[in-house]
């Protein structure tokens, strides 16, 4: 491996990690409530009588229907499991007197971030190869093409990366990994509910005083909300969210990002998820130097020098 | 080999680390002695590159370790008075980890880790997990952890803390063939005698000074004609304290389990006092020994007033 690119924390981790019980036992675990909800699901649905979508003319909708399930599962679950994974990883070597013991090597406080972050992005993306074969089974339906899957995957890395660094910066900062994990869920809650209703506040503010929707405005805040993008991903997947019901609350944001007005300069006019992946990206890009930043040994002397 | 210039370190208003000055010589065995909290780990993990001092200077083999952190680090290897662990890795990984965070090349890291492991004398146990080792063992890897990189200067954080007399035998003969290896080693302990049984030079450090310096030898010449006294008492502790500090000739008290250690001026006329004030105050005295002028008789002279603190 070319040295530039050879990480001794990220190599280390990788060999490792899959040693022992634990690593498979979270993999079972991940894919045994993803089947779980799953078939949950399914059972609902044909104990309501909605085998209707099975039929051969609807299966594309049935198909549709059990892959934004999936979807919005595994995306709930990454949400999850990513700040388990990083929001401990800093503070546990502090915890352990072992950051000491890197930080006195050749490493650069940022490579040893980034080795942390791929460590524990490497297992997220195991979760997520994992989940390919029960993703699959939307392919025995129709309604969804391999590439849909491939960008719902490249967005669930995005946000795993994103979430991931708010983990690492916690973990950083704080002494505790005890904190930073709960300080980590807190921010996660955040982004995800208070977000939207504060952004759905500022919609209705905004066109309140204005006599019709006739400018495109989306509030900087959805943009940081993962879920946001997701739903206008998923949204642009099924097709056009204002025919059909049954895609919900997950077309809101990608109906009114289509609907009110007409975009303005070119970051309005990318599709809401990628602008919500890029905004993602450049926070956590921003997230993961302040975390190197903050585990630099030698950062007031050079204020006070 | 290590210069260290007017060194402060301040945390708010409290002075870690005050004005120390200190030099050790290339090939030498430095020891840093001083009681819990006078600012060993503090003055070592600045010389470590770890920590940024409030002032003052430290070189290493030429290079200013403030200026040039990265290059100092490759002539520094520094081992903590805490082991850690990482789950899952074995000896040689774990060696291994750390060769190639200090950017050396496979190969060459696998056989310089072979070479550590036969000098620590853990080459038979390259292969067990590093969190099944005994504490003993886990110090000598943590010592050939520091040694990857072969560095000059070891800075080593108490290395002896909390194991048994054999181990820490083993630990003093690996020092002794380093300094043969021409490495010079920085020593922490509060164990005083100890380390200056394999020591060239020590410095005593007492709240952030160093407030003695020299070989083993000055600093006995200079610090001779004291007594150390170690009381065993049955119970009543706090009251043998009081009436320790109330006697004149006692100059330093330590406090270990039910033991006191108590520094003395004076004859052995003083001493037959000290034992009489004790008896004749009804503290049950159990044992009252006489111990032999040694360093650790200087080193309880040179703290005394904070020891007194009990």
């Amino acid at each position: 491996m070319k040295r530039w690119l050879y990480n001794p924390v990220l190599a280390s981790s990788l060999k490792t990690r899959m040693r022992g019980w634990r690593t498979a036992a979270a993999v079972t675990a991940y894919l045994g409530v993803m089947l779980f909800i799953a078939y949950i699901f399914f059972k609902i649905s044909v104990e309501n009588g909605v085998m209707y979508y099975l039929s051969f003319s609807s299966s594309g909708l049935a198909g549709l229907r059990v892959y934004l399930m999936l979807a919005v599962l595994q995306f709930a679950l990454i949400l999850l499991v990513t700040p388990a994974q990083t929001a401990g990883v800093i503070s546990s070597e502090r915890e352990m007197q072992t950051l000491d013991l890197l930080l006195c090597t050749k490493m650069s406080p940022l490579s040893i971030i980034i080795g942390k972050l791929l460590s524990s992005l490497a297992f997220i993306l195991l979760l997520i190869i994992s989940s390919i074969p029960l993703f699959s089974l939307v392919f025995l339906f129709g309604g969804i093409a391999p590439e849909d899957v491939a960008i719902l995957f490249l967005f669930y890395i995005i946000t795993a990366f994103a979430v991931g660094s708010i983990g690492i910066f916690y973990s950083a900062l704080f002494k505790r990994t005890v904190v930073s994990t709960v300080v980590t869920y807190i921010t996660i809650f955040f982004l995800g509910i208070v977000s939207v209703v504060l952004g759905a506040y500022m919609m209705s503010v905004h066109y309140s005083q204005v006599p019709g929707p006739t400018d495109h405005y989306i509030p900087f805040i959805l943009y940081i909300n993962p879920a946001v993008g997701l739903g206008d991903l998923l949204a642009r997947q099924a097709g056009d969210p204002t025919t059909n019901v049954y895609y919900g609350i997950l077309g809101l944001f990608f109906g009114v990002s289509r609907s009110l007005g007409s975009p303005q300069g070119w970051f309005q006019k990318l599709p809401l998820w990628i602008g919500n992946s890029a905004v993602m990206s450049g926070i956590a890009v921003l997230l993961l130097c302040a975390s190197a930043w903050v585990i630099r040994p030698y950062k007031r002397l050079r204020r006070k020098s | 080999m290590l210069v260290v210039r007017d060194l402060v370190k301040k945390y708010g208003d409290f002075l870690a680390v005050d004005h120390l000055n200190m030099e050790v010589e290339r090939g030498q065995i430095f020891g840093f002695i001083g009681p819990n909290g006078a600012g060993k780990t503090t003055t070592m993990k600045i010389i470590a590159t770890l920590l940024a001092p409030t002032s003052g200077r430290v070189v290493v083999d030429g290079i200013d370790v403030f200026k040039e952190p990265i290059k100092a680090r490759e002539k520094i290897g520094y081992m903590p008075d805490f082991f850690g662990v990482y789950d899952n890795l074995k000896v040689m990984e774990y060696l291994d980890f750390y060769g190639s965070a200090y950017g050396i090349e496979y190969r060459e890291r696998r056989k310089i880790a072979e070479d550590l492991l036969e000098l620590v004398d853990l080459s038979d146990k390259k292969d067990a997990y590093v969190d099944t080792l005994s504490r003993g063992m886990k110090q000598r890897l943590c010592l050939a952890r520091c040694l990857i990189h072969n560095p000059e200067l070891l800075i080593l954080d108490e290395p002896a803390s909390g194991m048994d007399p054999r181990a820490r035998a083993e630990i003093k003969a690996i020092l002794k063939e380093l300094k043969r290896m021409g490495k010079t080693i920085l020593i922490s302990s509060h164990i005083l005698p100890e380390v200056a049984e394999i020591c060239d030079s020590v410095g005593i450090i007492d709240r952030g000074k160093l407030v003695v310096q020299g070989s083993v030898e000055q600093i006995i010449q200079r610090m001779t004609g004291r007594t150390v006294v170690r009381i065993r008492v049955l119970r009543d502790m706090d009251r043998a304290i009081s009436l320790l500090k109330e006697q004149p000739m006692v100059t330093g008290v330590v406090q270990e389990d039910q033991e006191l250690e108590v520094a003395c001026k004076g004859s052995d006329e003083d001493l037959w006092q000290l034992l009489r004030a004790f008896v004749s105050s009804d503290v049950p005295v159990v044992s009252f020994r006489k111990m032999e002028g040694n360093l650790e008789q200087i080193f309880m002279e040179v703290t005394s007033d904070e020891e007194m603190a009990l």
